[in-house]
Parts: C-alpha cells; structure tokens; sequence
C-alpha cells in the first residue's frame, strides 16, 4: 500500500462526513495539478474543516505504516497534520520539478501547523533528498512542534543527513527536550564524535548547578570511553535526585558493554524504577526504545 | 477576572510583559499586522512579519498561557509607498486564509491620501469575499473624518457593519461609530489617544455594548496592562462587573469570534502553561526552570 492510501483509510475512519468529502475533493481537484497558489490556499484552508485531535492509530496501523515506510510511525501525528501529509501526497508530480517547487511554495508561506505536516510529509515523498535544506531548518527551530515534525517518527535524518548535520540534530534534541529515542536509528549512528559532543554538554550543565537530561546518555553507545565511564558514575551517586538520570546511566553501562558494572550495581539497588532498568539491562533490552520508559518517571 | 485584549503588538514587547500581562489575568490577544515604527522597502519583509505572528509570536505568547490570534492586512502608512503596496496586496490572501487569523487588519487611514484608499477597498473587498471581520486604525490627524470616510467606503462596498471593528476611537468619535452599527475601540495609552479614567466615562455615557477596550501596545510608549488596569478602575468606580467583562473580554471575543477562529470553550478553560513541554532552551527559556504548575491566576 502507498503512504497516500494508507493515510486516506486511516483519515476516512476518523474524519466527519463533511470534512472526508472535502478532503477527497481536494485531493482529486490536487492531482488534476492546480494552481500551487491553489494547492498553498486548499492546504491552509484544511484548518477550516478539520480540527485538531490526535490521530491516535491503532497499533496495527502503526505497523502497516512502519512496512510501508520503515521509520514511518505517525504515533504521535495529529488529524490535521494527516490530512495536510495526505493533501500533499495527493500530488501526481511529486517526483519531478513540478511537485517540488509547489512544496518550496508551501514551505515558504507555511505558518506553524503547514510547516510540521510539510516537514512530516518528507519522510514520505519520492526524492526527498531534494528538500534537504528545509529539514535541516526544521532541526534548528526552536519550536519544539517544528523540530520534532523534521527529526522523529520519520526515517529522513537517518537517510539524508550528513554526520555534521546528524550530530546536531541529536544534540538538538536535547535541547528542545524532545524525545530522543523517537529519532529513527539513532543506536547506528552513534559516533566517538556524538559521544564526545554529550559529554561536553553534560559538563556544562553539572557545572552550571542544572541537571543532565537522562537522554544524553543514549548518545554514548559503545564511544564513551574512560571519560564516559566517569560521567557515567556520577550519574549513578544514589544521593542523585534524578531517577531518570539514574536508571539512564545504568542502561548507558549496558550499551556500553560494561556488564561488571551492572552485576555490582544489582547487589545493593533498592530504587523500583532501578531494579526495573537493571531487568531490562540483564535481558538485553538496552536499545534507544528502552529509553521509553524513563520519560515519565517522577523524581 | 480574565482580560482579552483585541489589540497588541506583542512582538514588540519582552517576556517580562508577556509574564505580567498573564498574571494580570490576560488570557487572549490578538496581534494586527502593522508597520514596524519605520517603513519596510521589500515585500520579503512582509513575508516574513506575517509569518512571524502566524508562528514565533503565537507560539511565544503560548508560553505564558496567552492564546495569540493576528490580524493579517498592509497597514495605512506603508499603502503610501504604491509599488510595494500592490506586491504586498497580492500576498495578504497567503496569510489572511490561515490558521488564528481573526480579521484583515489593521487597515485604514493615516494620512487620508488616495493610495490609502485604494489599499483600504482592496482589503475590505477581500475580507468580504472570504466573510472576515476587518480591524480599522482610525488616524492621528483628522481622525473623525478619517472614522467617517472608513465607515463610508465600508457601507459603499456592501460591508456588514457587525463585522467592522474601529479602533483608536475618542469622545468625539464615538457617538458616530456605534450610530453607524460598527464595533467601537478604545486605545488606552498613557499620555495619549485614551485614559483609563475618561474611558470610564464614556462606558457610562454610551453603555458597554459593541464597545471594547484595547490596549495597542507596540514600541513606543505604551502599557500592555491597559486592559486589566481599567478594568480594575471601573470597578473602584462603581461600575457594575458584567459590564467591565463586556468591554474587556465578552464584546472582543463576539466581535472577533465571528472569524470561527476563536475556541471560546478553550478559553474559558484553566489555562495550562507547559513552558517544559513547549519551551527551547536557548529561546524563551534561558536555562530558568520552566514552570509546570499550571494555571494562570486571576
């Protein structure tokens, strides 16, 4: 199945009737190739007929989305977000010059909600490496909304970015205080230099009196070395308030491949979400998705 | 009580303001496009005005539990330079069709010159097009005549007068927009347009209806308080609650919830400030702890 039919049967089951008969008329008076000033207006005016809701896909639909793109997963996509993907996608000439400078048009006029489904739409069109410059600028914004549309739950970074671009994107993320075990294949693009670049940033917040986000340590992987070790220790003190932080580094020694650290640190643990990290650990769960449960832990 | 205030310039203004404005119980702004205190020379920099209330301002102001709206429009002083004015002209439908945008605004007069004229009809015709309420800067000099002329070419052109909001009105100018069925606002600043103290008296000459508060404030001297600070002296004076909330919340969220962009519902609702949800670090946050309490008081 395409991203576009997937998408329509995911909108159809979800939309009212009169905002699924306008999005098929849009999508059939987009594919007999409108005007882009046309195409800039009917994506803007999606915001009249559908409001925002979470999209919410069942857990089948996830999967169906990750075999038709693997790196799609429209989890966290809202319905407005999808019907715009699906307005964009409903072009017949996305592969050639045609479909690309409509999309620079959009880009360039798009206000907050146009600009996310515009960077999720990257993901998910032929050729996407032409449009390389939006999402990178997508990666620097600010907006939390706009850096997550560019960077996760979209297989783009991984494929298009250079390293120097991938390295930013990653710390970028901490910045914003995105999710970053939602960035598609970050376990294999850890890098000496990605680690080295964590590392500093978690100086500069320890020497600032500020917490590390627990996320950082996923950045180390297996290039941390005696300085990431160190780091790591320090995040471990049971005197640490974050428990996020904690169970972050223990998972981080595993990805490391320090196993004798872990057996020592089973002993005597007595914190639940520990123990709970330490299981995971023991099991071989220690990819960046293991990082999931740690968000919502309460220090 | 919760404060609407249908006209700021909020990009001109810090988090500082932004911070008391919520705390002062602000719970909804609308942000006009205007000029930027010197005239722009290319269309590129309008683009990018109207995108930056569409999105780096809304989203700034989301921060502090402040709904933002904007009005799109080319404002009377810049319709003067002509070229620049027809290429503007030719982008306001890219923005005025979006998201949040509330009326074509502000639009009007300053000097009363031709080309002012010829961007004001342009702009009423395509806000009567797509069924938009239009915001109306009323000029400096010769403001009754400039009010008259507006609601003239308005009525010529077959605009419905409820959806004509004219703001900077004045003792000598009320009377005429609310005679003519217009929606009529008041600028408080403080040294000029409007004082707090005169505004009170002109609620209790002309009652609250279709009248509303606003506090225009931008880059010059002026107070992003207004709204609440008049609010709080009605009520010392006597006025009675219901109608301060008609002219500081209830009148601005009629006359501009006729756009169907406003979620009235939403507003009434706690408003939730995740500065740790929504924040950049490097941005509106500067390394401070974000807050996550929740609501704002008032």
């Amino acid at each position: 199945m395409t991203p576009f039919l997937l998408l329509r049967k995911l909108l159809e089951a979800r939309l009212a009737t009169s905002a699924t008969s306008w999005f098929r008329a849009s999508t059939k008076e987009i594919a007999d190739g409108p005007t882009n000033a046309r195409f800039c207006a009917l994506f803007s005016q999606a915001a009249r007929h559908v409001k925002h809701a979470p999209l919410s896909p069942a857990a089948a639909e996830v999967e169906a989305a990750e075999r038709c793109i693997p790196g799609w997963n429209p989890e966290r996509w809202d319905v407005l977000e999808a019907v715009r993907v699906g307005l964009v996608l409903a072009r017949t000439d996305l592969a050639g010059d045609g479909g690309a400078l409509a999309l620079e048009e959009a880009f360039r006029y798009a206000d907050e909600g146009e600009l996310c489904a515009l960077l999720r739409a990257l993901g998910l069109v032929p050729g996407g490496e032409r449009f390389l410059w939006r999402a990178r600028e997508g990666c620097r914004s600010n907006m939390r909304s706009v850096y997550e549309a560019a960077a996760l739950d979209t297989p783009y970074p991984a494929l298009h970015f250079d390293d120097d671009a991938w390295r930013q994107c990653v710390i970028k993320c901490l910045f914003v205080g995105a999710p970053l075990w939602r960035l598609w294949r970050l376990d294999e693009r850890l890098s000496p230099e990605l680690a080295r670049m964590a590392l500093d940033l978690a100086d500069e917040r320890r020497s600032a009196g500020r917490p590390v986000p627990h996320e950082l340590w996923l950045c180390l992987g297996p290039y941390g070395g005696a300085r990431g070790l160190d780091a790591l220790e320090r995040e471990l003190v049971p005197a640490n308030p974050n428990r996020a932080g904690r169970c972050a580094a223990a998972l981080a020694f595993a990805r490391a491949g320090d196993t004798g650290r872990l057996a020592r640190l089973e002993k005597d643990e007595t914190d639940p979400a520990m123990r709970e990290a330490l299981a995971r650990a023991r099991a071989g769960d220690t990819g960046s998705l293991s990082f999931r449960h740690l968000a919502q832990l309460p220090s | 009580m919760r404060f609407f205030d249908p006209h700021i310039h909020v990009t001109s203004r810090t988090t500082d303001d932004l911070e008391r404005m919520a705390a002062a119980g602000v719970r909804a702004i609308i942000e006009p496009a205007f000029w930027v205190g010197q005239p722009r020379t290319t269309a590129g920099s309008f683009v990018d005005y109207f995108a930056s209330l569409l999105g780096w301002e809304r989203f700034r102001a989301a921060q502090f539990g402040i709904a933002h709206y904007c009005a799109i429009g080319l404002n009377s002083k810049e319709a003067n330079n002509e070229s620049l004015a027809r290429e503007v002209l030719e982008l306001l439908p890219r923005f005025a069709l979006k998201e949040g945008v509330v009326a074509i605004g502000e639009i009007g007069f300053d000097e009363i010159t031709a080309a002012e004229e010829r961007a004001y009809v342009a702009q009423v015709q395509l806000a009567r097009e797509h069924d938009m309420v239009v915001m109306v800067h009323s000029p400096h000099r010769d403001k009754k005549r400039g009010i008259r002329r507006s609601l003239d070419i308005a009525r010529e052109l077959g605009f419905p007068m409820e959806k004509l909001v004219i703001d900077h009105n004045n003792e000598e100018t009320v009377a005429g927009t609310l005679e003519a069925g217009a929606w009529a606002a008041f600028t408080i600043y403080p040294h000029t347009k409007m004082g707090s103290e005169r505004m009170l008296e002109i609620v209790k000459k002309y009652g609250p209806e279709r009248v509303i508060v606003d506090s225009s404030a931008d880059w010059g001297v002026s107070d992003p308080l207004a709204v609440p600070r008049t609010a709080k002296l009605m009520l010392e004076r006597g006025i009675a609650p219901e109608v301060v909330e008609r002219v500081t919340w209830q009148n601005a969220l009629e006359a501009y919830g006729q756009s169907g962009q406003i979620d009235a519902e939403a507003l009434l609702c706690k408003p939730a400030i995740d500065q740790r949800q929504l924040f950049a670090d490097n941005s509106v946050l500067r390394g401070q702890e974000p807050r996550v309490e929740g609501g704002v008081p008032n």
